[in-house]
């Protein structure tokens, strides 16, 4: 198994993923499922030029669940990423056999309520949570490995189907 | 002799409006180095601050947007590490403006020398100076014989 990490995180490619968790886990591929990012030439370099020595492959959300049993199978370590709980969801829908999401950051906006500092959800959020809860997926805050990892249905028991 | 015009002191001679920049770094760390770089250089006002602090990605952006926008003939964005959110967000945010420069792991020499020059330098020349700054003072030494 190559996957060392799938994580829900909205800054996607950044400090906590690079040095904290890729210092830990020395991944070799990164692959960011995102449609927006996919879909967009200079957003997908900047992922791409954000990480020296590691392979970025930016994807939409389709195209990473069908390759996530190749990418399971593959030599060297692997992280995934994708920027909210909906798109979490829509890669177990569409195949992926992820047992755990690391809920690394949802930040604050309007109209989403905390539940601890890294983590504020919404209603589409906590809709997501639900379904993702309900299929066995499991949902651990930590942002850092230093920290201590939180499952989200003890932080808000009511996520629990 | 080539070059800059020299002014008394071997710096070049002022050129205009000194390039702007703002500060984009993790946590409390851009204030502090300004809060150090005072302490060195003196007073100074008009560098900006923006922290990523609890902020998802189109916060940052915003922020730095804003800071940019004012910007009539280009500035500096300076940053922690390369590949980190204030970095990527810098990047995102300064999309189209092609007089705005990144600089990133800036350390405390190379915001003195920012500081220094802003006012005879160009923004392209003065990125490529704090950048040979910071490589300049990152050193090792081993401890003098007792």
């Amino acid at each position: 198994m190559s996957w060392l990490l799938h994580r829900i995180d909205d800054r996607l490619i950044h400090g906590q993923v690079l040095i904290a968790w890729g210092g830990r886990l020395s991944p070799v591929r990164i692959w960011l499922a995102d449609d927006a990012v996919a879909a967009s030439d200079w957003e997908r370099q900047l992922y791409v030029d954000s990480a020296p020595g590691i392979d970025v492959r930016v994807v939409g959300v389709g195209a990473a669940a069908a390759a996530w049993g190749d990418e399971a199978a593959a030599a060297g370590g692997a992280f995934l990423l994708v920027r909210d709980l909906a798109t979490a969801l829509r890669l177990v829908e569409g195949g992926a056999r992820v047992e755990a999401f690391n809920v690394g950051g949802l930040h604050y906006a309007p109209g989403r309520t905390r539940l601890n500092d890294y983590v504020y959800l919404g209603d589409a959020d906590r809709a997501a949570a639900r379904s993702l809860l309900a299929r066995g997926v499991r949902l651990d805050a930590q942002d850092v490995p230093a920290s201590r990892a939180q499952s989200l249905a003890v932080l808000e028991p009511t996520l629990v189907p | 002799m080539s070059g800059e015009p020299a002014a008394p002191g071997g710096r070049p001679a002022p050129t205009g409006t000194p390039v702007p920049a703002v500060l984009v770094m993790h946590g409390e760390l851009g204030a502090a180095l300004l809060h150090a770089a005072a302490s060195v250089y003196g007073e100074f006002g008009d560098v900006q601050v923006v922290s990523n602090e609890g902020l998802e990605r189109e916060a940052i952006e915003a922020r730095i947007a804003e800071a940019v926008a004012h910007w009539r003939n280009g500035g500096l964005v300076l940053t922690d590490f390369w590949g980190g959110s204030c970095h990527t967000c810098a990047l995102a945010a300064s999309r189209g403006h092609g007089d705005v420069r990144l600089v990133t792991g800036v350390n405390l020499p190379m915001l003195l020398d920012y500081l220094h020059n802003r006012g005879a330098y160009g923004v392209d020349e003065l990125a490529e100076r704090m950048q040979q700054k910071g490589r300049d003072n990152i050193r090792t030494q081993r401890s003098p014989a007792a």
